[in-house]
């Protein structure tokens, strides 16, 4: 396959693009699922009898929480393969 | 533009500074965290003294490992590369874009690792008689998130040695694709490993303190810390698995 100089100015951006897509889409789901799972540690210390409690809500958060890296993940994935 | 070799030699040269630049300012926060935290648990309990230094101590060599891994990055930058000409404009985009990965990748899991270590001291001096409790499970959680700049480490190694040569007759639209792919990947992975490193490290000083505070739920605890950095982990996994297309899938 051969590229135009403007072609492969387009493809390299969607590239760089998506390098900085994930890269960025990755911070906020991972702080976020670590600040949950750190609170629910100190939460099962406190009161270990609602341990699978607390658990189901760390697991139903954090995966609302990936949401947005599922999303950064997909569009990265877009802007290799499909442009 | 001609391509020479002081080209790769600028890249290099430039990922060099940049990965230990980078690097150092964020180890040398998250020790400091650790160092500050253990004085100030001192002051609390002055008859734990030892027992606190040893695991500050500890904490400590535990939080510099992302900026040693920098350092090697870099060393190998400097010293390690091969300036063929052949190599071309991919060898030089790869070599910035290692020290790239290896910077920014060690700014997250030098973060985390210091506030879990920073924990570590304080509740130490809460309970200097669970004192190897809490430094077992202080580096478990160094260990845990370690893991993303190991990642950052493996892509940065692959930047280095295992990319193919320039053909000859390529266009220049196919070398500015191939070029910027090896940038992005760079920051794929780099930015990508900054949030689970800071998020594993949050997770690990709590298990820290609560171990310290709840010595008979430490079980339960760590069972919780092992599950949510899995969880957290897996932003720095899809990072990889962008890099490792940018860089072989193209």
């Amino acid at each position: 396959m051969d590229l135009t100089l403007a072609q492969g100015i387009v493809k390299a951006s969607a590239l760089l693009g998506a390098g900085l897509c994930m890269g960025m889409g990755a911070l906020g789901p991972g702080v976020g699922e670590g600040f949950v799972a750190g609170k629910a540690c100190e939460g099962i210390a406190r009161s270990p009898e609602n341990a699978s409690l607390i658990t189901r809500t760390m697991l139903v958060g954090q995966a609302v929480s990936e949401s947005t890296g599922i999303y950064s993940l997909v569009i990265a994935l877009l802007l290799i393969f499909s442009t | 533009m001609a391509f020479t070799i002081e080209q790769i030699q600028i890249a290099a040269y430039l990922g060099a500074g940049l990965c230990v630049g980078i690097g150092a300012v964020t180890t040398g926060i998250g020790s400091g965290i650790i160092a500050g935290e253990g004085a100030q648990a001192i002051v609390k309990q002055p008859k734990a003294n030892e027992q606190i230094f040893r695991t500050m101590l500890i904490g400590q060599a535990a939080a510099q490992t992302a900026g040693i891994f920098a350092l090697v990055i870099s060393m190998l930058l400097i010293y390690g590369r091969s300036d063929s000409i052949e190599g071309g404009w991919f060898k030089a985009a790869a070599y910035l874009a290692a020290g790239i990965a290896m910077g920014f990748g060690s700014i997250g899991p030098s973060m985390g690792a210091g506030y879990s270590g920073g924990q570590a001291c304080k509740s130490v001096a809460r309970m200097p008689k669970h004192g190897n409790a809490i430094m077992g499970n202080m580096l478990i959680g160094q260990a845990l998130s370690q893991t993303s700049a190991i990642f950052a480490l493996v892509v940065s190694f692959l930047l280095l040695y295992s990319i193919p040569e320039q053909p000859a007759d390529i266009s220049l639209g196919r070398l500015i694709v191939k070029t910027v792919a090896f940038l992005g990947a760079g920051l794929s992975i780099g930015l990508g490993t900054l949030g689970p490193g800071m998020g594993i490290g949050f997770v690990a000083g709590k298990a820290n303190d609560m171990i310290g505070r709840f010595p008979d739920e430490k079980a339960k605890i760590m069972r919780t810390m092992f599950l949510g950095s899995a969880v957290s982990e897996s932003t720095a996994i899809y990072s990889l698995v962008i890099s490792f297309l940018l860089i072989f899938a193209l």
